[in-house]
């Protein structure tokens, strides 16, 4: 076992660094934190998340199909909000019982999720 | 109009096989397990991310796990936390680098979804350290 302290940052692949940019910072509406060339760090919430071109380190490209729940205070909003800049969303909103979930990608195809939990959390 | 993107609830880790994955994130790799999780729905806890487990494959979907070092754990020592989880048969790809600012060694859990351990040891350019 070893001594996890905290997720430093989250790696997003993509093809074309400035298509990301602007979608991560302008779509999406996330702060710059750092960027060069190839890596723009993004501020998501209380994570960093780096989006950065695999061939820069000499790594494949693959998109992620698993996706990061990103919180937002009403999916239907922030759904409406992204479809109005052309985003595509697949299939309707997910209501799993406790929350609300609205799955889409960006541009280079990594899965992405709206995500509101509305129901309490329940403490064991 | 912005969406507000608040923070990450969780990241979606794909698994072919829930309790090879389970035992991986919490013994292997010490993580606890979030009391929220059900029999149907596993979360890990890494300080200030949660990692949920999902079966695509229930869902009717493919199984593909998460590309290269999708998910960077910060531990105190890059080499320390390597020979552990190499001892406990995790597979690390290539040698842990040295950016100038950080060390880093990349490696996959058992369904091949892409980690890495990650220590940055320099000061931020403000002279704060992580």
């Amino acid at each position: 076992m070893i001594e996890v302290e905290t997720v430093d940052f989250v790696s997003v692949l993509t093809q074309d660094i400035q298509r990301a940019k602007q979608f991560y910072g302008e779509t999406l509406g996330l702060p710059i934190e750092t960027e060069d060339e190839h890596d723009v760090e993004f501020t998501l919430g209380q994570v960093t998340l780096d989006v950065f071109n695999p061939a820069s380190i000499g790594r494949p490209f693959s998109p992620t199909e698993a996706g990061i729940a990103i919180r937002v205070p009403d999916v239907a909003a922030a759904r409406a909000a992204l479809e109005a800049k052309g985003v595509d969303f697949d299939g309707e909103i997910v209501d799993s019982g406790v929350c609300h979930f609205a799955f889409f990608r960006d541009p280079d195809g990594n899965a992405l999720m709206l995500h509101r939990r509305y129901a309490p959390r329940v403490t064991r | 109009m912005s969406i507000d993107a608040q923070r990450v609830d969780f990241i979606a880790v794909p698994t072919q096989d829930r309790e090879r994955a389970a035992r991986f994130y919490e013994e292997t790799l010490g993580l606890a397990r979030n009391p929220n999780s059900t029999e149907n729905w596993l979360e890990f806890e890494t300080g200030n991310v949660t990692l949920a487990l999902v079966t695509p494959e229930q869902a009717g979907q493919q199984f593909a796990p998460l590309p290269f070092a999708s998910i960077v754990l910060r531990v105190p020592d890059v080499a320390e936390a390597r020979k552990k989880l190499s001892e406990a048969g995790v597979e690390f790809s290539g040698e842990t680098f040295d950016s100038g600012v950080c060390n880093g060694a990349a490696f996959t859990d058992p369904d091949g979804n892409g980690l890495m351990i990650h220590h940055r040891y320099a000061p931020y350019p403000d002279g704060s350290t992580p």
